[in-house]
């Protein structure tokens, strides 16, 4: 859809053309037929075609609407615990690749209960191999 | 808005006389939007430059481009696209775009076609009016939303002069009295009271008072 939409009041006068500062308007007149042209990447959004436009045809609040346009698509990757969005699969591949080994697939909350989970475990081998070498003294 | 206009012809014409290929490039920014410096003047201008009157040798040969922003630098890196033969480069810009281009176009001349005007809004279609002087410590919060600063001749902060005459400014009749605008603005609002306030001494330094401002942090020299 375009942002530049005019209404039917349009009578092809080009005021809009020839007063637009950017060249962002154009047209072609061709198999019996004006066309009027818009070329978004030049456009400055100035709403001087607005402005002049003596049939009031020019409807300008297109280009203020607030709308979202998708631009790509990209694969999710979740935290294997609670399933919260963690980064893209792209993402993964950079930063595994980055870090010269896979990720772990879990969040920052868990991956902190993970650490201290497996600490604790470190620490528990580690008091009981103390106990061992005592006992064998 | 940045607002600029375009400098006499005959002065442009004698700054790029003796260059034998002009880049023309516009800005599709601010200087767009004031009627200045958009794709259309830069069309419009190469055509008058192209003429010999202006000239007492052959006139520069003149090639335009349009470029959405000439002050960021990495945009004008990436983006810009000046002919391999052109020899200097007219600049649709305001001084800021000017120097940007200039830093990015280390061998070739920059020449500014427009002189930059001032920081202003559209007041009526084709008429832009100076509402700002970047001072660097706003006021506006406590003048109704309007600039003593910028508007009032005198910079005058606490009240005005005693020169106007049915709220014009005594420097002439189609500039009005910025503090009578204050105070009518005040009225409307139900804050007159805050204009008995005065404004201690106005601290200067955030103006240029230091040198040329800078805003943000350049983390390639910390």
């Amino acid at each position: 859809m375009s942002y530049f939409v005019v209404s039917d009041n349009c009578n092809g006068c080009l005021s809009c053309v020839e007063n637009c500062p950017a060249n962002a308007l154009s047209y072609e007149d061709a198999d019996g037929k004006r066309t009027i042209l818009h070329n978004m990447a030049r456009c400055v959004r100035c709403a001087n075609c607005w402005r002049v436009c003596p049939q009031e045809a020019i409807q300008f609040q297109h280009f203020l609407e607030n709308r979202w346009d998708a631009v790509i698509q990209l694969g999710l990757v979740y935290c294997s615990v609670c399933g919260e969005p963690l980064y893209t699969a792209a993402q993964e591949k950079t930063l595994s690749g980055n870090m010269g080994r896979p990720l772990e697939h879990l969040c920052p909350k868990h991956k902190s209960a993970d650490f201290a989970a497996r600490q604790a475990l470190f620490l528990k081998k580690k008091q009981s191999n103390r106990e061992t070498q005592h006992d064998r003294r | 808005m940045i607002v600029a206009e375009l400098k006499p012809i005959d002065e442009i014409a004698e700054s790029i006389s003796h260059f034998k290929k002009v880049a023309i490039v516009a800005c599709g920014g601010c200087v767009s939007i004031c009627l200045t410096g958009g794709a259309n003047n830069a069309d419009a201008l190469a055509r008058e430059l192209a003429h010999p009157r202006h000239y007492q040798s052959l006139p520069p040969v003149f090639d335009t481009t349009t470029i959405q922003r000439q002050c960021e630098k990495d945009f004008v890196n990436a983006f810009l696209n000046i002919p391999p033969d052109a020899d200097a480069i007219l600049s649709l810009a305001c001084g800021a775009g000017v120097q940007t281009v200039a830093e990015a176009m280390e061998t070739l001349p920059v020449i500014p076609a427009l002189n930059t005007s001032f920081l202003g809004s559209l007041d009526a279609p084709g008429i832009w009016r100076e509402k700002c002087q970047g001072c660097g410590n706003c006021l506006l919060a406590f003048t109704g939303g309007i600039c003593p600063v910028s508007r009032c001749a005198k910079h005058l902060l606490n009240g005005p002069c005693g020169g106007s005459k049915n709220g014009k400014c005594e420097i002439g009749e189609d500039t009005d009295c910025a503090w009578q605008l204050i105070i009518d603005r005040l009225k409307v609002l139900g804050r007159l009271d805050e204009y008995e306030k005065l404004f201690p001494l106005k601290d200067w330094s955030t103006d240029r008072g230091k040198g040329p401002r800078v805003q943000g942090v350049d983390r390639t020299k910390t």
